[in-house]
């Protein structure tokens, strides 16, 4: 294993560190978001801040909860389903 | 139509060139011609002045090999320099009819590019088909084999479209001429060509063909096949129908499709290929819309698009290449034995997300912005969902799944990865990241004016992109459990082309197949005692008649000649007293006549 893997292995046993300091980030977005706005609304939303941070979490859970929960199973059929009927 | 030009070394001709050559190439070394072409195209479209170029005349018809201007120009570049990134990529593979068949297959995308007319497009844009089908079917495998065939058949049919809109507008207009229609005044002719280029875009719902094919391409084949087919399509989209409102809504439509079912996804190849779809989306939304800033964010798009989207399916192929699978439930726990595959996807997850500092960012930001702009609130909405949807899945779901999650993995065997391989990576990497830091490298070669160019590097862009993937991640991290990828297939509309196909081959295998048992035994019944029959009669006239005036023929013929041969005794009295009485007998006969 070269040194970077090594360094990427070692990254992975500090997942909490990682976590954390992802959140404080996203915490530090939003407060910037109250300082630098658009100079002007591109939508009508998007003067308010914290807009976009909501847009990106709850358009991201939508999408993963939808699709997974409740389009996949209606459309999804086993690995190898065109195999064994075509 | 201006002045025909000379000295135009066309990017097509190299590539044929090695294409015809590399059969006849003996050793090892010829590999290091499969640099050349691309060499010569970007030596071409980086030193050629605008203008027209290699015009030529068939049946009748005036071909324009080589329209070269701003438009043309950007594309020939991005297609040159990601030639020669797939050539180094490729430069391991032994198999020689895997580089003719790529040859084939990017050279048909330069000659598309710069063709001046729709006969010369039409047949670079089915030698582009017949090159990226071979890139398939060589993977040599039961699925590649399949899927080459539903690939072609498609794209023949998608290419039949063509021809039916460029024959039916020659019979209404009278010439070939390939240039923009102004889309109220479209006629059916032009939806005909519209429809054909669409397939190739991979427009929803007609884009199927393309997560059932791409995944199963070569491992270097796919990386060809991701940059060039939906990205020529993109350019004679934006040369032919620039402000076609249904484009607006179909790419904006596309933006979102792919991104959901690449949420969905398990094959890796798979996620990205439904991406092509999401991200072509924007490019066909851009040139829908129509406006200045919106066709060149088109524009820049599909040229980030290729650079990061090629570096995406190297990435992808070196997994492929080296863990001999793409599935996402087989992977995992690589990253400390393939650590610098996940870096140079990384760039590319990145830049294809619109993060700053990558290509993406300065060429996403202005499709979307330009809709925003042009008043299409709804359509930017849309793209900024799949904006969402693209972090989720290519930035976060699939290196996660490939590289970092399950336990470190030091089971599964891996083959060492070619140097070439990762070179080409790097290479790649290198120009998206360029890109994102000087946006200028990209912007001075956008073929449309306007008043005041994007500048995307503002405090405000930077926020919101930063905001928006940032939130996206949270997302992900919360639904991290939800989102794992499942070894399942997800039915889509291919599975109503599968219908149509399997409706065919039923017509053929039961209607049909009856009709055709039914007259076998009416022709058992009636034809055979028929033909036999006539058979008889025939022997008959055969020996009674042919055979008693032939024959009789040749036994006359030969009498005579038995005859004659009596009469040729050799003594000189006999012929004198023959000749005698012969000259009395013919006397007599004049005399008695006068």
């Amino acid at each position: 294993m070269s040194l970077f893997g090594m360094l990427l292995n070692w990254l992975r046993s500090k997942t909490c560190l990682l976590a954390v300091l992802f959140f404080l980030g996203l915490a530090g977005l939003v407060v910037a978001n109250v300082f630098v706005r658009p100079h002007e609304a591109e939508y009508v939303f998007d003067v308010y801040p914290g807009f976009w941070a909501v847009f990106g979490l709850i358009g991201g859970l939508a999408m993963v909860i939808v699709m997974k929960k409740i389009v996949q199973p209606m459309i999804s059929r086993g690995d190898d389903y065109y195999e064994r009927n075509s | 139509m201006s002045a025909i030009a000379s000295g135009f070394v066309h990017p097509t001709v190299g590539f044929y060139a090695l294409a015809l050559a590399l059969p006849f190439l003996p050793g090892k070394a010829w590999k290091w011609l499969l640099l050349i072409p691309p060499i010569v195209a970007i030596w071409s479209v980086m030193t050629i002045e605008p203008g027209l170029y290699g015009q030529a005349s068939w049946l009748g018809q005036t071909l324009l090999f080589g329209r070269v201007d701003k438009l043309s120009l950007i594309f020939a570049q991005v297609f040159a320099i990601m030639s020669l990134i797939g050539m180094v990529y490729a430069l391991h593979v032994e198999d020689k009819l895997q580089h003719i068949m790529a040859c084939v297959y990017v050279g048909g995308a330069f000659g598309c590019t710069f063709a001046g007319d729709f006969l010369t497009l039409f047949v670079f844009w089915e030698l582009m088909s017949i090159g990226s089908t071979f890139l398939i079917w060589l993977a040599r495998n039961e699925r590649s084999t399949r899927a080459g065939f539903r690939y072609f058949l498609y794209h023949t049919i998608g290419g039949l479209f063509l021809l039916i809109g460029l024959l039916m507008r020659y019979k209404a207009v009278g010439n070939f001429e390939f240039d923009h229609v102004i889309p109220a005044q479209m006629q059916v002719y032009d939806w005909m060509i519209l429809l054909g280029f669409c397939v190739n875009a991979a427009v929803v719902p007609l884009h199927a063909w393309l997560p059932d094919a791409y995944p199963e391409g070569t491992v270097t084949g796919s990386v060809f096949m991701c940059a060039f087919t939906t990205k020529t399509a993109v350019y004679v989209l934006l040369r032919g129908f620039h402000g076609v409102e249904a484009l607006a809504v179909a790419g904006t439509i596309m933006c979102v499709y792919g991104v959901l079912y690449a949420c969905i996804e398990n094959n890796a190849r798979r996620i990205l290929s439904y991406h092509i779809v999401s991200q072509v989306g924007y490019m066909v939304a851009g040139i829908g819309i129509g406006t200045a800033m919106t066709m060149n964010g088109a524009v820049a798009h599909a040229y980030a698009h290729i650079l990061y989207k090629g570096l995406l399916f190297m990435g992808t192929g070196c997994l492929l290449y080296a863990a001999g699978t793409t599935k996402l439930n087989e992977l995992g726990g690589l990253v400390h034995r393939l650590p610098w595959v996940m870096v140079l996807y990384m760039v590319a997850a990145l830049s294809i997300s619109g993060m700053p500092l990558f290509n993406g960012f300065i060429s996403k930001t202005m499709t979307i912005t330009g809709a925003a702009e042009a008043h299409r609130t709804w359509l930017a909405i849309g793209m900024e969902i799949a904006a969402v949807g693209t972090f989720l899945s290519v930035g976060i779901k699939l290196p996660y799944f490939a590289f970092w999650a399950k336990p470190a993995n030091d089971k599964i065997e891996l083959r060492p990865i070619p140097a070439n391989m990762y070179c080409a990576m790097a290479m790649g990497a290198a120009l998206c990241i360029a890109q994102g830091l000087y946006p200028d490298m990209l912007y001075r070669y956008l073929p449309f004016e306007m008043e005041e160019m994007y500048r995307p590097w503002t405090t405000w862009h930077v926020l919101q992109a930063l905001l928006l993937l940032g939130f996206s991640g949270l997302a992900f991290y919360i639904t991290r459990e939800i989102i794992t990828p499942h070894a399942k297939t997800n039915l889509d509309f291919d599975f109503f082309y599968r219908l149509i196909g399997r409706g065919a081959l039923a017509l053929v295998s039961k209607p049909l197949a009856w009709i055709d048992d039914r007259w076998t035994e009416a022709y058992r019944a009636v034809g055979l005692r028929g033909l036999l029959t006539l058979a008889r009669g025939t022997v008959w006239f055969d020996t009674k008649g042919i055979d008693t005036v032939v024959d009789g023929s040749a036994y006359t013929v030969q009498n005579v000649g038995v005859l004659g041969a009596k009469a040729q005794t050799g003594r000189l009295q006999e012929y004198l007293g023959l000749a005698a009485a012969l000259g009395i007998g013919i006397f007599a006969l004049v005399w008695y006549l006068a």
